[in-house]
């Protein structure tokens, strides 16, 4: 699986998506407890700010039953009047937005009633987030900039997952999906992993769109980690040493024993895997019907992943 | 763009050029600060970021290994800027190591604003305050309006419509360079002042800004001082009002050169004046690579050397008229047509036809800016050739010989001239025998000719 | 410019034979590029009386969701592994320029976006070229998975001369595709140039034997209709269209790149034995079986064979063992569930409910509200009834796959949120 090409880009100026997660079942369990971890990525976003007058941050939260935005800094200047000051108006927003969204998504949980989840909608955000920077680089080709000069300044999109929970094997497709979509587009995603083991689709993701893939050590210093590693710009990327991946492991496992396997056998209709050759492809028996297939595809979806 | 003799200088590179002492003193403004890290390279930036939260001296090894080997130029750049900056200190240690530590005034600003953010300079108008404030358009249009009738003053006072409130002196320091005046004849621009206004309005406002800097010292400011005020400046929000009584006196004076040139919008309240910063005043500290502000194109060029412009700007018209013959104007088109004598009028003026192809380039119409190329390729080498037309004239140096007393001789002069490829000349009908030949081949003819005459 | 005054030469020449360029004939190039163009027809003059350029955008909305509706009332099941033959005509009706710069250009240019493409929707299939000219059919690249080989190939040979074949590249072709297993899908796509064939024997016979072997051939042409061209294209299930300008044929090509509706008894259900084979360590040195020389580090080893390789997908140079990632196998996944297509949320209901409905598009947080406050053209999703802006309706329905508002609510436990 080769690398997303590396863009040339001229100028350092970025637009940073974060994805932030949200989910309370991680960040009550966790070593390092939101209301830390927040000032960490507060202090984070405004570095990103303090390099270039042009960058652009935007914020999504990523919930467990629900995603939104909660923050953009281009919109930043417009809200500041009533605070005065546009700093904490730039924190106060976001907490704002950060803090009716939990409610939010927390009330959604309550409807459903179930037990905890323990992975987040990483596939929404991460669509949300594509969807977003699409309309930018639309947006600069509208304006007809891009035969003048190729200099002349590209917002270099990147998005930085900064997920805790563990992943939703059911959202295996989407998050595919999402990562071939931006591999397309060359949008880089960074994944910062604060969990306890790793996640195997961020790091599928960031290794397939060339991105870093990182879980910090020791939490308490995540900010330093932060500016190291996710403040670089992907101008600079090119000089500097960067985390390297460690290799992803891309065998599939088979669907009947989840076994994970050197060779098996693919159905060339449903493309299900199995380890051991049958007559018939015992998916496809069942799954005559489109809509019988939308039904179970979660089923089977989720043993692949596992 | 190419070739531009007038080279406007980075704002940064002004602030380097100040003695220690004053960078030192510079470096307690928090906004000096912000301006002077965004201005870095993109690798010096990440470096100060990430030495931000370290105390300890870094050596230099450590710092290498930072970098991939292609970076090693870069990162060379990056570190020598900080030095220049002094934002790094170098210390070399008695094991001859060198380690770096970071400017602590410079750091614990930076931190303060990575805590708490960018704090704004000064409050802006409270939101109880009705005052109708203009909307941002209509600021970006004054500014612009303003900076154009600045310019257009400046190539010629007697056209522009309205008379700016710039002092005749300021207007002087300004138009220095770019106009020439011989006495009593009607001011006529220089080649740099025909560059001038052939180059985007950021470069242009950064010329000006920096002959209003270098002349601070003659009005008795601190050029110091104008710097961190005129970066100050640009952290105020754009469309947001400011009371001007926050303002020192040295400062109100600075305002009302500023709003003449378009920076700023001054506003008469009931009982308190206020400022209001245009987009050109919030662009001051982005350096002049950032291309970002670039206005939208308006020109097209067809191959049959007719020029569209669709800007209702006097300013454009009289750009175009610089270099094409501008046939008729409509509400918001301006027709014209490259011509040889267009282009020889501009050539005379000193404007090179490489300006004229990246204005043409530059300002392309977003139609025709997506068509590859932009400027039809038949008239950007027709403007070519008709400038290599007028450097038709090559000097040689060279040596005359006359009188050579038989025809046969200067025959066999010009002979073994052309044997060295030197022969430039020879007039063989006529009576007089005169030949001119290359001057570095002269010795060689010498002692020909004394053979000869043996 | 160099091209105009190109044609502007051969114009003269051209004109006797050339059908197509009867009705501008007599125009020089330069009247020609406004004639096509028709620049001053996309001006419009507003009250004040300045010169606006009009707005086509949802002009070409409006196209792309019948295309959309279109595909999507086929879609069943989908042939994911496909054997394609692409057969480029090379006679010398592909030297003609009614295309810039000429016929042959323009399909070589298009061809190599294709490849492209199709790799990129179809990480298990393989791609054949095949080229007629002088009444030959050559095969220029068999039947193999790596976009580059076969843009090179195909860029080192581009010449044309003599007439066309259609029945010697069927057979040809025939011959090829007849031996691949019989899960994979038989496909050919032909771009023919010329107006006639000029073939050796019965033509039809070669048809029913393709027709016979379940080889979808399906024929793009650039200049006029052909009734053999659609028979065979009837006969075998295929499609068959002409292209009216450059940007027609390079959708027509484009259209062929998604996996087309799976028909049962074409290609029947099998399991295929497939590798995974594993990254090598960085660092250690082997011979590739692909380019034949020693490389460090980077490449895969062939779980049966041992042999390495150097990118996936491939086939195994040594065992013919087919070696894939499982992100190879996720790529495809996308055909087999793909999103509905949104609805247009009518105009009336706009007006009406405007305060009801989001402001902004709920993917990309633009504002859906068009110039002066006045409602705009946009979508919702009918199952989390989410709106969209039309840029990212045809964004998520190409590229992304996902829609962000589905994928933004717990969905499949819990049915028809309603908020608020």
């Amino acid at each position: 699986m080769a690398s997303a090409a590396s863009k040339l880009y001229a100028d350092d100026v970025s637009l940073l998506m974060v994805l932030l997660d949200t989910n309370p079942f991680f960040w009550s369990s966790s070593n390092l407890p939101f209301s830390k971890f927040l000032p960490h990525v507060l202090a984070f976003l405004n570095s990103i700010l303090l390099l270039n007058q042009l960058n652009q941050v935007v914020v999504i939260a990523t919930g467990y039953n629900s995603c939104s935005y909660i923050y953009d800094s281009s919109s930043d200047s417009n809200q500041g009047s009533d605070h005065g000051r546009i700093m904490p108006a730039r924190c106060s927003n976001l907490l704002q937005k950060l803090e009716e969204f939990v409610i939010k998504d927390e009330q959604l949980f309550k409807e459903g009633s179930r037990e905890g989840i323990s992975s987040s909608l990483l596939s929404g955000s991460l669509s949300m987030a594509l969807c977003f920077d699409e309309q930018i680089y639309r947006g600069f080709f509208d304006q007809g900039h891009f035969i003048l000069n190729l200099a002349v300044t590209m917002h270099a999109m990147q998005i930085l997952c900064l997920q805790g929970s563990s992943d939703g094997p059911e959202q295996y497709v989407a998050i595919m999906n999402s990562i071939f979509s931006a591999q397309r587009s060359m949008v880089p995603i960074d994944s910062c992993y604060m969990g306890s083991s790793n996640s195997a689709f961020l790091q599928q993701a960031s290794y397939i769109t060339g991105g870093v893939y990182l879980k910090p050590q020791q939490p308490n210093g995540l900010f330093q980690y932060l500016s190291t590693v996710f403040a670089t710009d992907l101008h600079s990327r090119a000089f500097l040493q960067l985390p390297k991946s460690l290799g992803v492991d891309f065998r599939a496992s088979c669907f009947c024993h989840k076994k994970t396997i050197d060779m098996g056998y693919i159905c060339s209709v449903c493309l299900s895997i199995f380890c051991k050759h049958h007559k018939k492809c015992s998916t496809c028996g069942v799954l005559k019907l489109l809509s019988v297939l939308y039904a179970l595809c979660f089923g089977w979806v989720r043993r692949i992943t596992t | 763009m190419p070739q531009v003799r007038i080279i406007a200088k980075n704002f940064m590179d002004m602030v380097a050029a100040l003695p220690a002492m004053k960078l030192d003193k510079l470096y307690e403004n928090a906004f000096i600060c912000e301006a002077i890290l965004r201005s870095l390279p993109p690798l010096a930036k990440k470096y100060v970021l990430q030495l931000l939260c370290i105390e300890v001296p870094v050596t230099a090894k450590s710092m290498e290994e930072w970098v991939l080997p292609d970076g090693v130029s870069k990162h060379r750049v990056a570190i020598d800027r900080l030095i220049q900056l002094r934002i790094f200190t170098e210390t070399v240690d008695r094991k001859r190591e060198t380690t770096y530590t970071l400017n602590p005034i410079f750091q614990t600003n930076l931190k303060k604003l990575l805590v708490h953010g960018v704090v704004l300079p000064r409050e802006p108008m409270p939101s109880n305050i009705t005052v109708r404030l203009p909307s941002l358009e209509d600021l970006q249009a004054f500014a612009l309006e303003q900076w154009e009738c600045f310019l257009l003053q400046l190539i010629n006072s007697s056209q522009s419509e309205r008379p700016s409130n710039i002092s005749s002196s300021m207007m002087k320091t300004f138009q220095r360079g770019l106009l020439s005046q011989r006495d009593r004849e009607a001011p006529r621009l220089t080649d740099s002042g025909f560059q001038f206004l052939l180059m985007d309005t950021n470069a242009q406002l950064w010329y000006i800004i920096r002959e209003y800097i270098s002349n601070s010292e003659e009005r008795g400011l601190d050029s110091a001082d104008l710097i961190s005020f005129l970066l100050e400046l640009s952290f105020h929000v754009t469309g947001e009002a400011y009371n001007i009584n926050t303002l020192n006196e040295r400062q109100k004076n600075i305002i009302k050169d500023l709003a003449d040139l378009g920076l700023i919008k001054l506003q008469q309240g009931r009982k308190d004046s206020w400022f209001i910063p245009t987009e050109l005043a919030t662009n001051l500290s982005v350096s002049l690579t950032d291309s970002s502000s670039r206005k939208q194109g308006f020109v097209v060029v067809e191959t049959n050397f007719r020029l569209y412009a669709y800007s209702t700007s006097k300013l454009h018209c009289e750009i175009l008229r610089l270099f094409s013959r501008v046939e008729y104007q409509l509400p918001n088109l301006i027709v014209g047509a490259i011509t040889k004598e267009s282009l020889y009028s501009a050539f005379e003026n000193g404007i090179t036809g490489e300006q004229i192809i990246s204005f043409l380039q530059q300002n392309a119409h977003p139609r025709v800016a997506e068509r590859v190329p932009s400027v039809p390729e038949n008239v950007t080498d027709q403007i070519r050739l008709w400038e290599t037309d007028l450097n038709r004239v090559e000097m040689t140096p060279a040596y005359y010989y006359d009188e050579f007393p038989t025809r046969e001789l200067l025959e066999g002069a010009s002979d073994f001239a052309r044997g060295y490829n030197a022969l430039l000349w020879e007039d063989v009908n006529s009576k007089k025998t005169r030949l001119v030949v290359k001057a570095e081949n002269h010795v060689h003819m010498r002692e020909y000719l004394g053979r000869q005459r043996q | 410019m160099n091209n105009g005054e190109q044609r502007r030469l051969n114009g003269e020449a051209e004109e006797d034979e050339d059908d197509d360029d009867a009705n501008n004939g007599g125009l020089a190039a330069w009247e020609r590029a406004y004639a096509d163009e028709r620049s001053w027809e996309s001006l419009q003059e507003d009250e004040s009386g300045l010169l606006q350029p009009i707005d086509n955008q949802s002009l070409k909305h409006a196209q792309y969701r019948r295309r959309l509706r279109a595909a999507s009332t086929a879609r069943i099941q989908k042939g994911l592994i496909r054997y394609l033959f692409i057969v480029i005509d090379l006679s010398k009706a592909a030297a003609e320029m009614d295309f810039r710069p000429s016929r042959m250009g323009v399909v070589a240019k298009h061809v190599e976006a294709f490849i492209r493409e199709f790799f990129y929707q179809n990480p298990l299939s393989q791609v054949g070229l095949v080229t007629v000219k002088d009444g030959v059919a050559h095969c220029l690249t068999d039947l193999g998975g790596s976009p580059e080989s076969h843009v090179k190939a195909l860029m080192g040979k581009l010449e044309c001369s003599g007439d066309s074949s259609l029945q010697n590249a069927l057979d040809l072709v025939h011959g090829y595709l007849n031996q691949i297993p019989s899960y994979g899908h038989r496909e050919v796509l032909i771009l023919y140039s010329a107006l006639s064939t000029c073939d050796p024997g019965d033509i039809m016979e070669t048809i029913q034997k393709c027709k016979k072997s379940k080889i979808r051939c399906s024929v793009i042409g650039l200049s006029a209709e052909i009734f053999i061209c659609k028979h065979l294209c009837q006969e075998t299930g295929g499609l068959y269209y002409i292209a009216l300008d450059e940007a027609h044929l390079k959708e027509l090509i484009l259209e062929h790149a998604p996996p087309p509706p799976a028909i049962a008894e074409f290609a029947i259900a099998n399991l295929i034995k497939m590798g995974f084979p594993q990254r090598a360590a960085e660092g250690s040195v082997a011979i590739c079986s692909c380019h034949k020389e020693a490389k460090v580090g980077a490449g895969y080893t062939c779980p049966r064979c041992k042999a390495r390789v150097c990118e996936l997908p491939t086939e195994c140079r040594i065992c013919g063992l087919t070696l894939i990632s499982s992100p190879h196998l996720a790529r495809s996944y996308h055909h087999l569930f793909p999103i509905v297509p949104f609805d247009e949320v009518p105009l009336s209901l706009l007006i009406d409910q405007q305060n009801k409905f989001p402001r902004a598009c709920f993917g990309c947080q633009q504002n859906l509200l068009g110039p002066g406050n006045k409602p705009g053209l946009r979508v919702a999703c009918p199952k989390c009834k989410q709106h969209f802006c039309l840029e990212c309706d045809i964004y998520i329905h190409e590229s992304l796959h996902n829609c962000p508002g589905c994928e933004s609510t717990r969905h499949s436990r819990i049915p028809n949120i309603n908020e608020g």
